[in-house]
């Protein structure tokens, strides 16, 4: 995600360029963001998102640095940082997993529930098999960081229809969090699957032009959405708020009711 | 093929996201109101007997063996099957509301995820869980019928309650 996708040494060509180009911007947006945050005093509110962009931002610039002083060493890093990022980016959708519920205590943790349930499956039955039975480490990365991003779309799929389901009105910041990374990630499958189908020969280029695009598309969106704090919009309910005891009280009593139900 | 099913996966990804982000309709409030007088609170008593009446097969076995109306019986199962449906889906909308119910004073910070938090959590799955179960149940065997052989090992004994009550309290005092 990486502000030097687009800066792997083995391009040639003009696309090369306007990939360098593209991922620079995406760096300058990365700065943006992180600037905006501490502006805002947002880091706070939004722990996971910053600690990533801050991993993105000293990344990006560990790779420049490795780029242009230690060429040789470059792709072994990259391919390094590139893995790497393709399982921190599993924090972004902490992020949005820990604020979707937040406002309501019955659930507050369902998001993470969710997450935690879709990634270990998914992570388990779809992105391993890839790790230990495929052929050649190309494949393997290429397959992987395909599997990932599928993963990833579902789970911010799950959370979107569960934050639909139970009303949750998500607010400026949450919802342009979810809608920069799903641009990420829809690029990021449509990208790493041609890949795969047309190999390296065909679409190398269009790939490392293609990546940071979708990235700086995403960063321009959370910029935009995380320019201020807005607090999320609380939906005009029929019942009064209740404190967090309450609530637990209320759910006690509804389970020993039905159980008592179930039990005649 | 492979390339097509995956690029259809992410064209259909995002035109779910922004579908689902599109701010939802609110409930006009004569709707709501409507929607909220079928599903009254499980504080009142009368409404909880109403379940002892409609889940107990005592008047349907009166009029079959005692006066002999076979018939008049099985349509008196049959309403109160219409009945335990109705209540068992008022009790699910109700349930639905208090897991709705914001919070009083929320805190602008992220909490942290204490076991208060978690548990209740497992209980909102557990009932909704059980719930449905109940439902499908009633549909297919009707009210009378033994809802669970043996859940046993889900008991809740007023000891968890207190135990809970504890955790609700550490939880919310986390939270202040």
């Amino acid at each position: 995600m990486h502000g030097v996708r687009g800066a792997c040494p083995s391009l040639v060509g003009s696309m090369q360029n306007a990939g360098v180009a593209i991922s620079l911007c995406a760096f300058v947006l990365v700065g943006i963001v992180l600037l905006r945050g501490i502006v805002g005093k947002c880091f706070k509110l939004f722990p996971l998102f910053y600690s990533y962009m801050i991993y993105v931002f000293c990344g990006s610039i560990l790779m420049y640095l490795v780029y242009w002083l230690e060429r040789q060493a470059y792709p072994t890093a990259f391919w390094l940082y590139y893995l790497v990022t393709i399982l921190v980016e599993f924090t972004v959708l902490a992020e949005i997993s820990d604020q979707v519920f937040r406002l309501f205590p019955a659930i507050r943790n369902l998001g993470r529930a969710l997450t935690i349930a879709i990634s270990a499956a998914f992570g388990l039955l779809y992105m391993l098999p890839v790790v230990l039975w495929s052929t050649g480490r190309a494949a393997a990365l290429l397959d992987f960081a395909l599997r990932a991003s599928v993963t990833k779309a579902v789970v911010l799929a799950a959370l979107l229809i569960a934050a639909r389901h139970y009303g949750s009105e998500l607010g400026k910041n949450v919802a342009g969090l979810m809608l920069g990374f799903s641009i990420y990630l829809g690029v990021n499958v449509a990208n790493l699957a041609a890949a795969k189908l047309y190999g390296r020969a065909l679409y190398s280029e269009i790939y490392w032009m293609m990546t940071p695009i979708g990235y700086a598309l995403c960063l321009l969106v959370w910029a935009v959405a995380l320019w201020e704090y807005a607090p999320m919009p609380r939906r005009i309910s029929p019942v009064a708020g209740r404190d967090s005891e309450a609530v637990a009280l209320e759910l006690t009593r509804f389970n020993s009711e039905l159980s008592k139900l179930l039990h005649k | 093929m492979i390339t097509l099913i995956y690029a259809g996966i992410a064209i259909a990804f995002l035109i779910l996201v922004i579908g689902l982000l599109h701010k939802p309709q609110p409930l006009d409030p004569d709707e709501a109101l409507a929607a909220k007088s079928h599903a009254p609170s499980i504080g009142k008593g009368h409404w909880l007997h109403l379940s002892e009446r409609i889940f107990d097969p005592s008047d349907a076995r009166w009029l079959a063996e005692e006066l002999a109306f076979p018939k008049l019986a099985k349509s008196l199962m049959l309403g109160r099957k219409r009945l335990a449906i109705h209540w068992l889906e008022a009790l699910q909308a109700s349930f639905d509301d208090l897991v709705r119910t914001p919070k009083i004073t929320p805190s602008e910070a992220p909490e942290a995820n204490s076991p208060g938090s978690w548990q209740m959590l497992w209980l909102t799955l557990r009932f909704k869980f059980l719930v449905s179960y109940a439902l499908l149940v009633v549909k297919l065997v009707g009210p009378y019928h033994r809802l669970i052989p043996s859940f046993s090992w889900m008991s809740f004994s007023p000891g968890s309650e207190r135990s809970f009550r504890r955790a609700a309290w550490a939880n919310s005092r986390n939270s202040h």
